[in-house]
């Protein structure tokens, strides 16, 4: 009786790209595409790819943020109701430090802390899908203390450990009603953490060409002692116990294989391919500590697949002050028919990029990027038969400034 | 209807008025009862659990007091109205004497001795219409326990067979082109009224088998310790009662408290009224074959949309999911029907409706928008 089923996932890749892949970390790279694993231009190489950090030469300190803008919608299939999204804007910072002991020096020390999560995603109250979900909020800060080394000229490698500490909260209705008309109401909320690693590889044969070959490893976000609670009429708040929960989410492993030519001291391409090990997350269990015949441990089908991503970015220098970027992203979407959901409301995606950038003086550097990208899918979730159109619209404008010492 | 009628008024305009009853009334039913509502209830064992109670002492019967017809209803659907009632003049006239008439048609009606639900139907020169008909039939019998006079017979001439009457009515909305829509008749067996209580659920411990036992062994009458049959009253046996047998229903209008706390069900038997037996649901399940050949025939000849309800009905019997929310045919807990177990409650009705809409749009390449089924209040808890 009251089965009640969290038919939840909490990856938003609702934000810009493909799940933790966001790509929202560095304004150089997001103005071409989010492409840079070869084109390492200042201190958010620690996260594009650490091994190119160690040919740059100069200690930074940068701080960035982008503001992103995201609306979906749903279009139940049949009806003529249409139920969008109020979420706040979400707000993905990053902070680089790179130090080196001396001047051009072959060793490089640095520090990232970025939030390739950050998004929360909220429905407009009554909407259709929700007992499905009617929030989801998702935090999580990665640091990354990294190492990198110039072994010669045209070879560098770099890793760094990661760290992650994030929170989630994630509501929804539960279909029983109460005396004043309201539903039954569930909240999921945790903290949890990971641990993993990002190592890369960035070669530079000549001066016009530059390789790259990165590695982000998975990293297992565990939520060992959340809090569920349960906003249920009285005669039932015996079969949904507030109390905790355990789960855990897979972030998955990039590797990425990138180029860059730089034919003259003006322009410059950069292109990535992603692959992004979505496979990891095939199942989404919760365990809660207290079970009743309305409250059981769920596992859901996720099924997600690996995907491929790629991302096209180019670079002119209009002068010494002033650069212009623009760039594109293609991006498979892990999600298979049957599998879509309020919270990851995704699919195969084009990212439309543009980039600025402008050098105050020796010391400090603006940057600044735009993002826009739009999707449209129709999908019947099979576990909740919630079946309609989703459209969602992402514009992130984002900038940064970077201290050279 | 009224769900029908909102997603009408998506596409166009739509007048529609309908016999409301006022929201804050607790409602009245033919036996003078409240509507119901979840409550707790304590049984003769002093056991408090939640159950559907009546909302107030009894129903409110202002509401059956007068008629209110003013320029006529569009939605004349009249509870408990059954197939050969539509076209009955008087059907709504009191001085017929009280079980000889149907107060809410008495309510609602043009005139109570001169009208009948077809004549009020007819004279608005309808260009839609939607019928339901044939359910209430089964259901007036089934609910009685199979005591109640037969259902019409499902092939006879109006007045007397279904296929007959309902030919006489839909020809009647018919005669100026209107289109309209019809659904089937499901298994309603398979409601909650009839599937809740279970044959055996007769639960003995030894001592109580014991004494059974001592009673009816000689009686030819054996009980076991755990699940047994009930007990039921049956004329045919040389002692009056026998024991159910698997297929069997029990009525939820079986006093609980007289099995649980009186002996009713094994020291003697439950009456028959709260009971079907085999021979009676294979009656009313020969009826409804009928009734849907019946429903089928006409609606291919005046080309009406068909509506499949005995499919939903069969689906939730099973378990459905709608947006996340699981919608089955068990009691309370369902989420599809209402607290008397015999009727779909808002969140079912809006499940029928949709179907409605998709028949008609299929049936007349309309593109009438579905309702959001979710939009529309389940059971309430206290």
């Amino acid at each position: 009786m009251f089965k009640f089923l969290l038919l939840v996932t909490f990856i938003p890749l609702f934000c810009s790209s493909q799940g933790y892949q966001v790509n929202l970390q560095g304004q150089i790279q997001q103005g071409m595409g989010s492409a840079g694993a070869a084109f390492v231009q200042d201190a958010s190489g620690i996260f594009y790819n650490p091994g190119g950090l160690a040919f740059l030469n100069s200690n930074e300190a940068s701080i960035g943020i982008t503001p992103t803008f995201a609306n979906a919608t749903f279009l139940e299939n049949g009806t003529s109701e249409l139920a969008r999204t109020i979420s706040p804007v979400g707000t993905p910072f990053t902070a680089y430090g790179m130090f080196q002991l001396k001047d051009s020096s072959k060793l490089k020390l640095g520090l990232g802390i970025y939030t390739p999560f950050g998004s929360t995603i909220e429905w407009e109250e009554g909407w259709a899908g929700r007992f499905a979900l009617t929030r989801l909020q998702l935090k999580a800060i990665f640091f990354q203390p990294t190492i990198s080394y110039r072994i010669t000229d045209k070879i560098g490698i770099g890793a760094g450990f990661v760290y992650t500490t994030g929170s989630v909260n994630l509501q929804k209705d539960i279909p029983l009603l109460d005396q004043d008309g309201n539903y039954a109401h569930a909240e999921l909320a945790g903290k949890g953490q990971g641990f993993g690693y990002n190592i890369g590889l960035y070669l530079k044969p000549t001066k016009h060409l530059a390789v790259a070959l990165t590695y982000k490893s998975q990293v297992d976000m565990a939520v060992k002692d959340g809090t569920a609670t349960f906003t249920v009429p009285s005669s039932v708040e015996d079969k949904f116990p507030s109390g905790s929960f355990s789960s855990e989410l897979p972030l998955p492993q990039v590797v990425t294989l990138a180029v860059a030519v730089t034919p003259n001291d003006k322009f410059a391409i950069a292109l990535d391919m992603n692959y992004i090990g979505w496979d990891a997350y095939d199942t989404l269990a919760f365990d809660y500590a207290v079970n009743t015949e309305s409250l059981e441990d769920t596992k859901s089908a996720r099924n997600y697949i690996g995907t491929i991503a790629l991302r096209l970015g180019v670079q002119y220098k209009i002068s010494d002050k002033y650069t212009a970027r623009a760039g594109i992203g293609y991006a498979i979407s892990p999600v298979v028919t049957g599998y879509l959901t309020p919270e990851t409301p995704d699919d195969d995606r084009v990212n439309y990029t543009l980039g600025f950038g402008y050098v105050i003086n020796k010391s400090f550097d603006l940057n600044a990027s735009l993002l826009f990208t739009q999707i449209k899918r129709e999908d019947t979730n099979l576990e909740t038969l919630l079946s309609g159109t989703y459209k969602v619209r992402v514009f992130a404008p984002g900038f940064s400034v970077s201290y050279k010492f | 209807m009224s769900i029908l009628v909102k997603q009408f008024s998506l596409i166009s305009s739509v007048n529609f008025s309908v016999p409301n009853v006022s929201g804050a009334s607790v409602g009245v039913n033919l036996d003078s009862n409240s509507r119901l509502i979840l409550g707790y209830k304590t049984d003769c064992k002093g056991e408090t659990s939640l159950s559907p109670i009546r909302e107030a002492q009894g129903g409110d019967v202002s509401i059956l007091g007068s008629n209110i017809y003013s320029t006529g209803f569009n939605n004349l659907g009249v509870p408990s109205a059954g197939v050969l009632d539509i076209n009955q003049v008087g059907y709504g006239n009191p001085s017929n004497g009280i079980g000889n008439y149907n107060p809410y048609f008495a309510r609602m009606s043009s005139n109570q001795s001169s009208a009948s639900i077809l004549l009020d139907a007819v004279s608005q020169n309808p260009t839609f219409f939607t019928i339901e008909l044939g359910e209430a039939d089964l259901m007036t019998f089934a609910k009685s326990g199979g005591t109640s006079t037969s259902p019409p017979v499902a092939n006879g001439t109006m007045g007397i067979g279904f296929d007959g009457s309902l030919e006489e009515i839909v020809s009647a909305l018919d005669i100026n082109g209107a289109k309209g829509a019809i659904s089937n008749v499901p298994d309603v067996l398979s409601y909650p009224y009839f599937t809740t209580i279970p044959y055996n659920g007769l639960k003995l411990d030894v001592d109580k088998a014991a004494t059974l036992n001592n009673v009816f062994n000689s009686l030819g009458l054996f009980f076991v310790v755990g699940d047994n049959p009930f007990v039921i009253v049956d004329t045919t046996q040389a002692i009056n009662v026998r024991k159910m047998v698997e297929g069997e229903l029990v009525l939820l209008s079986a006093p609980l408290d007289s099995v649980k706390c009186f002996g009713m069900g094994s020291i003697f038997g439950i009456p028959d009224k709260h009971i079907l037996t085999i021979q009676e649901i294979s009656t009313i399940n020969s009826y409804q074959v009928g009734y849907n050949s019946a429903i089928s025939t006409v609606a291919q000849a005046h080309n009406l949309a068909e509506v499949d309800k005995k499919n939903l009905i069969t689906s939730l019997s099973t378990g459905i999911v709608y947006n996340g929310v699981s919608m089955s045919t068990e009691f309370v807990t369902g989420g599809a029907f209402s607290l008397d177990g015999r009727n779909l409650n808002p969140s079912g009705q809006a499940l029928l409706a949709n179907l409605y809409i998709e028949a008609i749009n299929a049936t007349f390449n309309a593109k009438i928008p579905t309702a959001s089924v979710v939009n529309y209040p389940g059971v309430i808890f206290p």
